[in-house]
Parts: structure tokens; C-alpha cells; sequence
């Protein structure tokens, strides 16, 4: 294994005839996984290959353009870190999966079984008897400057007796066709929400292939892994969560689509608390128990005062509920020591030392510079080597250049040496690997390109079971650098192909042992930003309708300085709206506000309804640049309108009737009461100018009703009737608080005594403050004072159930 | 000596703290044939709603406090009683520098005292080039590794100025170093991160310094807070030593160890995560009286 991937993988550059398919010619020295080493197809991918050459090429494209929509449609993207910012980019799929022989994977499996329990002695030993570094097999240093060794778990027992529950390996096939592990992922492995997505959006292009073929489902794989974490509760009422990072983290995706296919809470470190050494969830219905925590945060993270002081995800005193074993985190806080590179050169010895037998499947070759013998091996062989921090837990061609290849730093074997030697304790060499290749649909034909698999380990009830697949990460070009998909890789879907029919199976329980759960308690947090998002959108909505009738009769007169005009221009000015714009920036900013909200809560949104709303934010940006005032702008505005009416009935459609729609909906009626309350004060007053009443019905949108109710030109008092007063007109002030009190009442009391809550009181007060009023009576002093009053209730629900 | 030892640490929140935890390191370490714990108190105000002591990894008793509830205030206040005996530097038996490297590595254990874990880059304390290259100079081949210790430590007490209004709490090494003054952490971290440059293990001690010095004898700086000193790491044989580089002596029975670490994250005397936004003010007080015995 010892050539230079960077120089040897050379595109075929003659044309081979018109066949995309039949011209694939594997690469000299490299293996393939299409083709054995006599250029024969090797028999599991024959009916992939048949099939592939029986199709045009727009027949091909069509299906590639089914899987990509439905990964746009399902919303799948990571998130991706450059020079400036984050951005979300769309899962680079490769849509060629890579097939491998259900034989030679049952040998790869054994060896992942093997690695995985090896994994669980090691990180058992280091956090335990030391007997691997007092026996003189792994140097203290090793772990001692390490810094994913956690001190403050040292000694502390996982609550259930293991370390490990889910692990991934990054194995790559070598030149002599034997697999070898690049890297161990212990910590908190990310991809396996990928994988299925991947099958989801391959088996789309290739569905009938799919059938035909006897490929191992993924489903059971993780109906295990969910049945054990299950297990591991130690009471029925405690909950299961997954425990992000949050929105800005590069794989949040697949957080929320974890924990939504799985049927567990998404939560992050503040919705946490520590009381009694017992970690608990903060719920609209109080502080409710957790017992097991899937965390997707590296561990140093998870609480600042015991780790990383700086961190500001973390839950405090999380390290004090495991020091008591109240909780299960999958995997142990601590874990993530194993990920290290130089433990790779260790595992072999180690091994034979714990399990009294050889790696099935081995390790790169890895020398540890901190040694003095291993330090001169890499130095006499550094042209084939890859040197690398010691301490990093990513594989060399995933961590962001910080690996060389040995001919590509410039100096001599001397300088190389002196490095060496300064630095040793924190570098490793690793043997340069050339992987295999595997076919891409490069430019209208199949292409070599290098690939390793991320495989993924989950310990079961059964043991440690290897999901049969995962994903295999495809190179962009000639470069096993260029695997990333940072660095602009892609990712295939992986089928395990038996000779017989294969089991199939789904996440859905058997038929008799149907059972409806509760749907949990809702977080907090998650409360809080559904109802904000409510806000938002209403408040998009309630200023696309004043700016909607502003440009209509702007339209009409062009002239802003018309008494009425000037008015509304006051008033959207008394509420931020800024009108330098057409669209204004206000406004953007606002939808802005309310995607950001959607964002802290994508496990409980459609995908459909983000799209939605993303639509709506791209579609406003770019009437922002262009669109002129008058009636260019209305119609603008109408437009607006509909997109955001599109969100909003997705969401009355298809959301749950639960805790969290009420805090969704309690937010819009809220800010549309808000709303209309303010424009009352403003516009239905003796002094307002010409037109304002009408313009007020319109915005309200109520002109109809009005002509139909009350059969006369429009008066304060009517308008006044119609737009406060009216219980029915789901416009009105009145139908607002009405539908709060409502729904209030419907929320659960943290801490009831039955009694009513003192939210509860102030919305039948209010509701029932305006509900015997009269229009006569109402003036601007009191729609300021029921404003107030709103306001309040808005502090009062977050005092209640976002605190 | 036999000392009655008391801290008081208070906190007045700007805005009331509306839930807290907090964890507490000040109770005085007990060590074999040098220092002993004959009598101690931890009390703080307002009661805390959940309160519990551990011993964390390197050996320090240690108090978590747990505040459900809005507070304005928080005060602790630690009294002791401590037994200190002398522990002169004995005869040097520390190798030459190039030979330490082998003797680190030779001592197959991680346990909390050995010096592994004070030989690479803390969270305090990353490596630094220009400390590393002050503490070259200090290097002159021939030196032990004890000298080696004792020269940076005179050094530093020589060039920095001892200057409380430099520097803060979370002043990093690096600053400290360019600025040449500070106060016992910053001295503390700055030739520990030159020792550990040079491949001398070498960690943070916190703790306390007599008040009034013995008559006829200059106060010491740094009595009137808690105070921080260095260990160092000298070969298999001559083991540990530890030098007060803000006074530019040995520890000694004026010397009162309270924790060790491998910088000051590791023994903060408080670390607390409060929900509140707004300052708070601190003071902080400490009398170290000898007991006439």
C-alpha cells in the first residue's frame, strides 16, 4: 500500500464509444469495486450495469432529477464553513450507489464487531484501571496531553455499564483488495440520518433495480439501536432525547431527522437543567425526567463547569448527574479519546492484549512520532508517508489540509527529521493508502473515483449490530484529499447485495401490539420559538396589508403627501416600518426573525413548510431590490400575501393539534389583536383623515362583511363594531382575545393546583374586559390601554412557560 | 506551623442572579509529612437549595452549590485550622535537561499525580514561541532541571512587575508576558508555560500565604487574596518542587496548599454558571494568623 494517490489516478482520456457504461476501465495498481482485477464485472453489480446500459442518457437524468428533488423536497442540506460564514448547501449525492457482495461484508461486520468491542475495553481501561498504559502498552503521554481525555470522568461508571452504544468506522479498500480502518468515530458519530436519506433519494432513481436486487434494508438497524436506548430507561416516564448543538452545527439536519424518525425529543444543552443530580427536560408542563441522552455535542461541551469553561451549549452540573448515574449518554462523555490518530498505531498490540486475539480487519499503519524508534521509522520513509496531528480525530484526507504528504513539504529528510523531533509527541505518520475506486457519472459517462465507507455501529439488546450499508464518499477528482465533502465530494449510497431474498422491515411495530403514544411534553425553548414564529408571521402579514392598501391608492394619486397617505406613512413609521423601499427592510427582517425561529424547530415542521417559508424570504428579497413603488408594489405585496396564506395553511393543515400548534396559534392571535388594536387607535379616530375607515375595513379585510352587515356607507361606529367588537369576524380585537383565552386554557399548569393560573385570569380578564363594550365607548385611550394590556399577556405566557 | 486560616468571597449582582451553580475550591489540602487539615468550614449565604463535596480528579475537596432561586448576593466564607511543616529544598538530584525527556517517559502512569499530565498544553496555557524562547535563555547546558527552575523563577520575579491593576482573572500568559507585570497567577502561568517548553512538567498550585511576617521579615505579596505558586516536576529522583516565582522563593511553612492543577481552570477558587445579565462586584478577603501554640 504504498503509492501516492495524488499522482497515480489518471483519467482515461481516449473515447470509448458511444456506451457511458461499457467504457469503464478500472485504474492500473488501484482496485475497483466494479471491476476484479481481470476487468470483469463483478457479479453483484451485473444487474446494476445491465440495466444502467439499457438506458438512455435522458432516461438516466431523469432518474438522477427524481432523487435530487427528493432531497430538495425533503430538505436534506449540511451545513458548510468557508472563508465567509456558514451556509446550507444541498447533500451532494452520488447517484451511482456502490455495491458490495453480502459475503464479503459478513467478514466486515465480524471485524467491526471485533473493533467495536475493543473500543469499549479501551475506553472502559483508560477511564478505569489503567492497566494498558501501566503495563506499557499505551504511552501516558498519549492520553495525558490529550484533549478529549475528560478528568472530571475519570472513574465515573456509565449508568448502564457501557461506554459505547453507536459508533462509525471510516474503512477504505487497499491495493490487495483487503479492507483496512482509516479512522474510529466513538465520540458522537454523525451520518447515519444520511445514509437513510441517501437510500431514500437512490432507491427514487433506481427503484425497480432497487426491487430486483436482494439489497439489505436499513430499517431494522435502527429499530434496534431505538429498542435498546429504550432499555436503558429506569423508569417509563423518563425521556429520550437527542442532544444538539443546535442550528448553526454542521449536521443539524440530521439531528432533527434523527430524532423525528426515531420518535425523540430534539432538545439542546439549555433546555436542561440539573436538580437532585437528575437531569430534567424544561417542559411547558414543568421540569419532567431524562433518562437517556443520544448527544450530538462533542462531550467537552456538555457542561461548563466541569469542561469546557467557555462552552455556552452545555447543561451545568450534567458531569454531576453522571458522577450520581442518574442518566445514560450515548456515547460516554469522554469517549471521543478513542477517535484519536495516533491510538491507530496502538490497536494492533492493543488488541492482542484485551481480546487475546488479532484485528480482523486492520489499521492503517500509523506510527506515533512521541516514540523514538517510530519517530526515525517515519523519517527514513517519509516519501510514503502522511504526517498529521497526533491528537486529531478526523481521518488525513478530512481535516482540512492539516495533513502532508510527506514529498509535499518541502525540505530534506534532515528537516523532516528536526520537525519530527521537536514535535513529536504531538504527530503521527501514516502510510499513504491509495483506496479504491468505484464508478461515477462524471460528464455523461461512469468514471473511476476514489472512495472510503463510513460504516456505523449500534450496540443492541443482540450485541453490536453493523448497519448493513451506510455511505460511501466519492472523490471530486484525482485527489483522496478531494473525499470530503467540504472539499467538494460527494456521497453514494452503499447496497449490500445477498443471493437470496432479504428480510424486509420497517420502524412500524407489528400489528397486535399497536399502541398510541402521548405525544411528549413540549420544551420550552421549542415553545417559546413556535410562538415567536406565530408573531412573526403575523406581523409580516399584518404590514403586507397596510403597505398592500398604502401603494393600491398611492397607485391611484401618486402623490405620498395625501392626507390620508401621510397618515399611514405616520403610523407604519410608529411601528418601524421603514418606507425608503417599496418592500421595506423592516419587513425582510421580520420574515427573517421568523425563519430563524422555524430554524431552532425543524424536527416539528413539515419540510413543506420550510420551504415554504424560504420561499416567501427569497421572494421578498428580491421584490426588496426591485419593485417600485405604487401599483407595481401592491401587486408585489398580494403576492407576499398568498405565499405567506401558503405557510400559514400548511401549518393549520398539517400540524398536530398539540401544545406546540397553541403556542404557534396563541402567538398569531396575539400579535393579528395587536395589530388591529393599534390600527383602531390610529385610523378610527374623529380626526382621522378621508378614507381612513375604508382603508382600515380593507386591511382588515373586511369590506364584504361590512357592506353585508350593516348596509350603509361606513361609519366609526360600524367599522368600530365590526373590526373591535365583532366575536365572529376572525379579524376582530375581540375574536383575537377570545381564541387566546381559549386556547390558555388549554395549556398545561406546570405547577397547577386546578386553581386557575394567573395567565389564565389575565386572558378571561382582558377577553371579557372588551367583550361588554360598546363602539361608543372605545377611543384611542383605550386601544392604547388594551395594547398595554396585550403586551403584558405576551411578558406574562413568556414568564410562564419560557423561563 | 499551626495556622487559623479564613477566606471570605462576596459576590453583589447588579441585576439578581436568577438561578445559580457554583463550585467551590478553598478547603486546604491534606498532604503527608508537610501540611494537615486539623479543622475546617465552608458556609455560604444565602443557603444554598442543593449543596454536595466531591473529590475531583486531582484530589481537591471540592463543593458544588446549587441557587434555584433569584438572589442578589452571594457570600462564602471558608475558616480552618492548618498544620504546615517546613519542607526545605533538599540536595539537588534532578538530571540535566536532556535527560528528563527519558525519565517522563519511563513512568508508565497516568494516575492524578504524575507528571504526564502536567507536561503538554493546558486550557489556560497553550504553547507560546516568545515564552518558549524566554525560557531558552534560561536553558544554558550544564544547568539541572532544578536550576534550571530556579533561574526562570528568579527571572521572572526580576522582570515583572507585581501589579494588580494590570491584569485580570482571565488575562492569558501571553498577555501577561508582552505587558511584564501581573500578579501570582500570571507570574504562575507564565513559568509554567516555560517549563513546559522545555519539556519540564510543571502545574499550578493555589492556595495561601501567611499574613503577617514573621518579625523582622518583609511581608510577601499576594497575602491579602488567595495566592498561586508553581510545582515542578524534577526526574524520577528528586521528584516534585515547588517555587513562588511572585516572591522568588521556595514554598515553604509560609506556603498553605489549598489545590493542584495544571493551570488555574483547574482550581478556581469559583467557578459558577449564573443566569443573570449585568456585573457583579467582588471582594475578597483572607487572614492567615499563626496560632501561638
Amino acid at each position: 500500500m504504498a503509492v501516492n494517490p495524488a499522482s497515480d489516478i489518471r483519467e482515461e482520456d481516449e473515447a470509448i464509444g458511444d456506451d457511458p457504461i461499457l467504457g469503464y476501465h478500472a485504474l492500473p495498481g488501484i482496485s475497483d469495486e466494479m471491476l476484479d482485477r481481470d476487468g470483469q464485472i463483478r457479479p453483484v453489480w451485473q444487474h446494476l450495469i445491465d440495466s444502467l446500459g439499457h438506458m438512455s442518457e435522458a432516461e438516466l437524468h431523469e432518474r438522477f432529477a427524481r432523487a435530487d428533488r427528493y432531497l430538495r423536497d425533503a430538505g436534506v442540506f449540511y451545513r458548510s464553513y468557508g472563508g465567509q460564514g456558514s451556509s446550507e448547501r444541498n447533500w451532494p449525492i452520488s447517484h451511482i450507489p456502490v455495491l458490495i457482495d453480502g459475503k464479503e461484508w459478513e467478514k466486515v461486520s465480524a471485524g467491526l464487531v471485533q473493533r467495536a468491542e475493543l473500543m469499549e475495553k479501551i475506553v472502559a481501561d483508560i477511564y478505569g484501571d489503567n492497566m494498558l498504559v501501566r503495563e506499557g502498552i499505551l504511552p501516558p503521554a498519549l492520553i495525558a496531553s490529550n484533549p478529549e481525555f475528560l478528568r472530571p470522568l475519570v472513574g465515573v461508571k456509565p449508568a448502564n455499564g457501557h461506554y459505547l452504544h453507536f459508533c462509525s468506522f471510516e474503512i477504505g479498500r487497499g491495493p490487495d483488495g483487503n479492507w483496512w480502518v482509516l479512522a474510529d468515530r466513538t465520540q458522537a458519530p454523525s451520518g447515519a440520518g444520511f445514509a437513510l436519506e441517501n437510500r431514500v433519494a437512490t432507491t427514487r432513481a433506481f427503484s425497480d433495480i432497487y426491487g430486483e436486487s436482494h439489497v439489505h434494508r436499513l430499517a431494522s438497524f435502527f429499530g434496534a439501536f431505538r429498542n435498546a436506548l429504550q432499555a436503558h430507561k429506569k423508569s417509563p416516564d423518563d425521556r429520550i432525547a437527542v442532544l444538539t448543538p443546535g442550528p448553526a452545527n454542521e449536521t443539524y439536519f440530521e439531528h432533527a431527522y434523527i430524532a423525528r424518525y426515531l420518535g425523540f425529543m430534539l432538545l439542546e444543552g439549555e433546555d436542561l437543567t440539573v436538580v437532585n443530580d437528575r437531569v430534567m427536560v424544561r417542559t411547558v408542563a414543568g421540569l419532567k425526567p431524562l433518562g437517556v441522552l443520544w448527544r450530538r455535542l462533542d462531550a467537552s461541551y456538555a457542561d461548563p463547569l466541569e469542561l469546557n469553561q467557555n462552552s455556552h451549549i452545555g447543561t451545568p452540573g450534567m458531569v454531576q448527574a453522571l458522577r450520581a448515574g442518574t442518566v445514560t449518554i450515548v456515547n460516554a462523555l469522554g469517549s471521543g479519546v478513542l477517535e484519536t490518530r495516533a491510538l491507530l498505531a496502538f490497536t494492533p498490540t492493543i488488541c492482542r492484549r484485551l481480546l487475546g486475539e488479532d484485528l480482523k480487519l486492520p489499521s492503517i499503519a500509523t506510527w506515533w512520532c512521541g516514540q523514538k524508534a517510530e519517530r526515525q521509522h517515519v523519517a527514513d520513509n517519509f516519501e510514503r508517508m502522511v504526517i498529521g496531528p497526533a491528537y486529531s480525530c478526523a481521518p488525513f484526507f478530512d481535516d482540512n489540509g492539516q495533513s502532508v504528504l510527506g514529498t509535499r513539504r518541502k525540505g530534506t529528510k534532515a528537516s523532516i527529521e528536526e520537525w519530527l523531533a521537536s514535535e513529536g509527541n504531538r504527530l503521527v505518520g501514516q502510510e499513504v493508502v491509495t483506496l479504491s475506486t468505484t464508478p461515477a457519472y462524471v460528464d455523461g459517462r461512469l468514471r473511476p473515483r476514489p472512495m472510503s465507507l463510513r460504516v456505523f455501529a449500534a450496540r443492541t439488546e443482540k450485541g453490536w449490530q453493523i448497519m448493513p450499508g451506510g455511505f460511501a464518499r466519492i472523490g471530486s477528482g484525482d485527489d483522496v484529499a478531494a473525499i470530503a465533502m467540504q472539499a467538494g465530494g460527494t456521497a453514494a449510497d452503499v447496497w449490500i447485495v445477498s443471493d437470496r431474498p432479504v428480510e424486509r422491515q420497517t420502524l412500524l411495530p407489528p400489528e397486535e401490539s399497536f399502541s398510541r403514544n402521548m405525544p411528549g411534553s413540549l420544551p420550552s425553548r421549542a415553545a417559546d420559538n413556535l410562538y415567536w414564529l406565530g408573531r412573526y408571521i403575523e406581523r409580516a402579514e399584518g404590514a403586507l396589508r397596510i403597505l398592500r392598501s398604502w401603494h393600491m391608492r398611492y397607485a391611484e394619486s401618486a402623490d405620498p403627501d395625501q392626507p390620508l397617505l401621510a397618515d399611514v406613512t405616520r403610523y407604519l413609521k410608529s411601528i418601524d416600518m421603514d418606507m425608503a423601499k417599496a418592500v421595506p427592510e423592516p419587513l425582510i427582517r421580520n420574515i427573517d426573525s421568523a425563519i430563524y425561529s422555524a430554524s431552532n424547530i425543524r424536527d416539528r415542521f413539515s419540510p413543506d413548510g420550510w420551504l415554504a417559508l424560504n420561499d416567501l424570504a427569497k421572494t421578498a428579497k428580491r421584490f426588496h431590490e426591485a419593485v417600485q413603488a405604487g401599483d407595481d408594489a401592491a401587486h408585489a405585496m398580494t403576492v407576499l400575501l398568498r405565499k405567506l396564506a401558503g405557510f400559514a395553511g400548511l401549518v393549520h393543515e398539517n400540524m398536530y393539534r398539540f401544545t406546540g400548534w397553541r403556542f404557534l396559534s396563541i402567538g398569531r392571535y396575539l400579535e393579528r389583536g395587536l395589530h388591529m388594536t393599534r390600527l383602531l387607535g390610529h385610523m378610527s379616530g374623529p380626526d382621522a383623515p378621508d378614507g381612513a375607515l375604508d382603508m382600515l375595513l380593507e386591511i382588515g379585510d373586511s369590506v364584504m362583511t361590512h357592506r353585508r352587515r350593516y348596509n350603509v356607507n361606513t361609519a366609526r361606529l360600524t367599522v368600530t363594531d365590526l373590526l373591535a367588537l365583532d366575536p365572529l369576524n376572525p379579524r376582530s380585537v375581540l375574536f383575537q382575545l377570545n381564541e387566546i383565552r381559549t386556547e390558555v386554557e388549554q395549556l398545561p399548569h406546570p405547577y397547577g393546583t386546578g386553581q386557575m393560573s394567573a395567565l389564565d385570569r389575565e386572558a378571561m380578564r382582558l377577553h371579557s374586559g372588551l367583550a361588554v363594550m360598546t363602539p361608543e365607548a372605545m377611543n384611542e385611550e383605550i386601544y392604547r390601554k388594551l395594547e398595554t394590556e396585550m403586551e403584558k399577556l405576551s411578558d406574562l405566557i413568556g414568564q410562564t412557560y419560557f423561563g | 506551623m499551626l495556622y487559623d486560616l479564613s477566606l471570605h468571597m462576596g459576590y453583589v449582582y447588579d441585576v439578581p442572579a436568577s438561578g445559580a451553580r457554583h463550585l467551590l475550591r478553598v478547603m486546604p489540602l491534606s498532604l503527608t509529612d508537610r501540611q494537615r487539615l486539623i479543622a475546617g468550614s465552608l458556609s455560604v449565604s444565602p443557603t444554598a437549595d442543593e449543596s454536595g463535596t466531591f473529590t475531583d480528579f486531582f484530589g481537591q475537596q471540592t463543593t458544588s452549590i446549587l441557587f434555584r432561586g433569584p438572589h442578589e448576593a452571594l457570600d462564602i466564607r471558608m475558616q480552618a485550622r492548618v498544620q504546615v511543616d517546613s519542607t526545605p529544598l533538599t540536595a539537588d538530584l534532578s538530571p540535566e535537561l536532556p535527560k528528563l525527556g527519558q525519565e517522563l517517559a519511563d513512568l508508565w502512569s497516568i494516575d492524578p499525580d504524575s507528571p504526564h499530565h502536567l507536561a503538554g498544553p493546558s486550557p489556560r496555557l497553550p504553547n507560546n514561541p516568545d515564552i518558549a524562547a524566554y525560557a531558552r535563555e534560561c536553558a544554558r547546558p550544564g544547568r539541572t532541571v532544578r536550576e534550571i527552575a530556579i533561574a526562570l523563577c528568579a527571572r521572572i520575579h526580576k522582570e515583572f512587575k507585581y501589579d494588580p491593576e494590570a491584569t485580570t482573572v482571565d488575562t492569558s500568559p501571553r498577555e501577561a508576558f508582552q505587558l511584564k507585570r501581573g500578579v501570582c497567577q500570571d507570574f504562575s502561568h507564565v513559568m509554567i508555560t516555560a517549563l513546559r517548553s522545555l519539556g519540564i512538567p510543571a502545574g499550578y498550585v493555589s492556595g495561601f500565604l501567611r499574613t503577617i511576617p514573621p518579625p523582622g521579615k518583609e511581608r510577601l505579596e499576594g497575602a491579602d487574596a488567595m495566592h498561586a505558586w508553581v510545582r515542578v516536576w524534577c526526574g524520577k529522583a528528586a521528584g516534585y518542587i515547588e517555587l513562588d516565582p511572585t516572591n522568588n522563593i521556595p514554598a515553604s511553612s509560609d506556603h498553605i496548599v489549598v489545590g493542584y492543577g495544571r493551570d488555574y481552570s483547574d482550581v478556581a477558587p469559583v467557578i459558577g454558571v449564573l443566569k443573570s445579565y449585568g456585573s457583579h462586584r467582588t471582594v475578597q478577603a483572607v487572614d492567615v494568623i499563626p496560632v501561638k501554640g
